[in-house]
């Protein structure tokens, strides 16, 4: 057993009394290989405190690590309920995704990097974001969506991340989030993550930032989220 | 810069684009039988050729895959100007070879393939034969100028950067000793290698003379009516802020280049030069047409346009070496060696492959700071064999488009040694 085979069963115990019973039913069920239980950690704002649904304002990008300390996933207020839907990889094989959390189900998180070529949000730029309703994509004119800049992927937020146009073969991988007694967890990915590309891909810059490769690895259990301008220098929008 | 170009329209380009048809019938893969072993030789390790051998091994790696490529290192064409106008440097551009053998088992063969035998199915280098069941051709481009010997003397004094490595170190070097007076770039018709590549270099060229205070002026001569990509974002890039350090020449033809007198003679009239670019015609790598892929008066290989398999059975040409709907860039090759791979391999599992449209994203830089781009997608009518592009421009020159181009490359380099 490796050791993420040993985190997903030790997650998937502690994880399951806050999961939807059906859901989580049919994820095992159907799921195997595509959802990863991970460290149940619990969302915070930056003042500490466990961060709320009102906190969370519509069509805002925030940011948050998850479920290691250096992989970058987005949090979104979709606004409206956001269903369940099902996903398909380009080599035929599904996998369901359980829609959006919160009393409107319109809260949903994304691996913030990107399926295509692993382009990710760096303290300098962000070339993957959410283009809201009212600020749509100069190049693609979508809105709702999030983009990649560097080869122009479009993903639907509304629709687990699967890709809407572009050179991306794959949905960006979703956060699986839960909501207990008012406060925000995420407790695992489900769909196809790039945590290995990543990790191989930025090694030197990861090193960097977190002084060793072991330390961008640590598995987090409490993720602080702030909006994605504040972390990063420059948004690039295309 | 001067000299108005013509009244083409950005419509009337895009109408007139590409209306392929060169294979009546797209021959996919059709349930063949099942195979346990085989060996898949490619030539060249450029865009195309990296690509293919990464994601053959990536996707199955019981194959045996073997990289023939005369470099040792992988140099980048895109981003190239940017170090030759001193926005970057040469380093971040070079990989090594050797990571795709540790990483993905790939065989590395670092020599120069003298002979594609297709009947024997072997390819010859100077250490001996080899054989394959699978051939991929990513040999890129050879400067087309045996009927005009003149460029052959020319590109050796001023080289055209159009090739990787050592074009691009001397050329940066006549770059860097040049401290004024005129240089001329030549930039011949098409399809040659990365259309809007001469153009930017122009941009950059004119740039690097503001920037320096030079006392130079650039004679930027265009075989073109107008830039072929990007018009609007060149022309005003030219026109707005290089008038005073460069003179755009259209439509003008090289008909000699005097290299002792300093001279490019063109259907204009000529243009003395302390220091030149020529960029001569282009055509695919001439290992093609020894191999007998290219017929009579062709100068690129004719290809399935949607697998790039050529006429003959698992013999592949990608690249620029290869007329398909797409243009010749890098993206594309990566892109087409992606699809290569993906159909080898379900060739070999006997499934079969759905037709999948390739899409392109380009910039270029219009000065030290600012990049244009193109996003283009295709339509195809199966009915009439045509694939209709479909682009979509920013001609707004801006800072994030740079700093996006940079990503563009990144993200390329990363899934192909990464
Ligand atoms: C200045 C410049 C800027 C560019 N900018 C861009 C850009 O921004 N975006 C973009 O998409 N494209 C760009 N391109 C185009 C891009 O470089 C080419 O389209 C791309 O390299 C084509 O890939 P390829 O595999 O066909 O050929 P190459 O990448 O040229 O690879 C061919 C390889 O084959 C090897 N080879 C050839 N013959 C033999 C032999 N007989 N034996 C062994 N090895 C052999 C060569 O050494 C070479 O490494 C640019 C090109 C230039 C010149
Ligand atoms: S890295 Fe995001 S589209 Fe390529």
């Amino acid at each position: 057993m490796d050791r993420r085979d040993f985190i997903k069963t030790c997650g998937a115990i502690a994880v399951a009394s806050f999961l939807d019973t059906k859901f989580f039913s049919e994820a095992l069920a159907s799921q195997e290989g595509f959802l990863k239980l991970y460290s149940k950690a619990i969302l915070l704002k930056e003042d500490g405190t466990p961060l709320t649904e009102k906190d969370i304002a519509p069509h805002r990008e925030y940011i948050f690590f998850y479920p290691f300390a250096s992989t970058p996933c987005y949090l979104i207020n979709l606004g409206d309920e956001v269903k369940g839907a099902q996903l398909k990889l380009n080599d035929g094989q599904t996998y369901l995704w359980k829609g959006g959390v919160g009393s409107k189900k319109s809260i949903v998180a994304y691996s913030a990097i990107c399926s295509h070529q692993w382009s990710y949000p760096t303290k300098d730029y962000a070339f993957i974001n959410y283009y809201p309703p009212d600020k749509p994509s100069e190049t693609t004119k979508k809105a709702g969506v999030i983009q990649c800049c560097a080869h122009l992927t479009v993903f639907d937020p509304k629709a687990g991340g699967k890709v809407i146009e572009g050179p991306a073969e794959v949905p960006l991988a979703s956060i699986l989030l839960e909501e207990e007694g008012g406060k925000l967890y995420a407790v695992g990915v489900l769909g196809k993550d790039q945590f290995d590309a990543f990790f191989e891909n930025y090694k030197t810059d990861l090193r960097k930032e977190y002084g060793s490769t072991a330390k961008a690895k640590e598995l987090v259990d409490k993720c602080v989220v702030m909006e994605v301008g504040k972390y990063v220098k420059e948004i690039i929008r295309c | 810069m001067s000299r108005k170009s013509s009244g083409v329209s950005r419509r009337d380009l895009i109408k007139s684009a590409v209306g392929v048809s060169i294979f009546p019938t797209l021959a996919f893969t059709k349930g063949e039988a099942k195979r346990e072993n085989a060996q898949v030789v490619i030539v060249g390790g450029g865009y195309g050729g990296v690509t293919t051998a990464k994601y053959l091994k990536k996707e199955n790696p019981k194959l045996s895959v073997i990289l023939i490529e005369q470099r040792h290192f992988f140099m980048s064409c895109p981003l190239s100007n940017h170090f030759l106008a001193g926005l970057m440097e040469l380093t971040p551009l070079c990989f090594a070879y050797n990571v795709l053998e540790v990483k993905y088992g790939v065989k590395v063969i670092n020599d120069k393939v003298i002979g594609i035998e297709l009947d024997r199915k072997v390819v010859r280098t100077s250490q001996g034969y080899i054989s394959y069941d699978f051939l991929v051709l990513s040999p890129g481009i050879d400067y087309d100028i045996e009927d005009k010997p003149f460029y052959a003397e020319a590109l050796v004094y001023y080289p055209p950067a159009f090739k990787p490595g050592s074009e691009h170190i001397y050329l940066k070097k006549l770059l860097s000793e040049f401290e004024g007076g005129d240089i001329v770039i030549t930039v011949p018709p098409p399809p040659y290698r990365c259309p809007p590549a001469p153009y930017e270099r122009a941009a950059l060229i004119a740039s690097m003379i503001k920037r320096n205070k030079l006392k130079a002026h650039l004679y930027f001569i265009d075989a073109n009516e107008r830039p072929l990509i990007n018009s609007e974002g060149f022309l005003s890039a030219y026109y707005d802020l290089y008038k005073d350090v460069a003179t755009y020449v259209t439509s003008a033809q090289v008909k000699d280049v005097d290299v002792g007198k300093k001279v490019v003679k063109t259907s204009y009239g000529d243009f003395k030069f302390d220091i030149a670019n020529i960029i001569p015609p282009m055509k695919a790598h001439s290992i093609l047409e020894s191999a007998g892929l290219l017929k009579k008066g062709e100068k690129w290989v004719s290809v399935n346009p949607l697998t790039f398999e050529t006429q003959v059975e698992n013999v592949f040409v990608i690249g620029d070496a290869s007329m398909s709907y797409l243009p010749k860039s890098g993206y594309a090759a990566h892109s087409e060696g992606k699809v290569v791979a993906k159909l080898i391999n379900a060739k070999l599992m006997g499934k079969e492959v759905k037709e999948e449209l390739l899409q392109m994203v380009c910039y270029a830089m219009v000065d030290d700071r600012e990049a244009i781009m193109t996003e283009t997608s295709f339509k195809y009518e199966k009915d009439r064999g045509r694939f209709i592009p479909i682009h979509r421009e920013d001609n707004q020159r801006k800072e994030s488009t740079a700093k996006r181009y940079i990503e563009w490359a990144k993200g390329l380099w990363r899934d192909m040694f990464g």
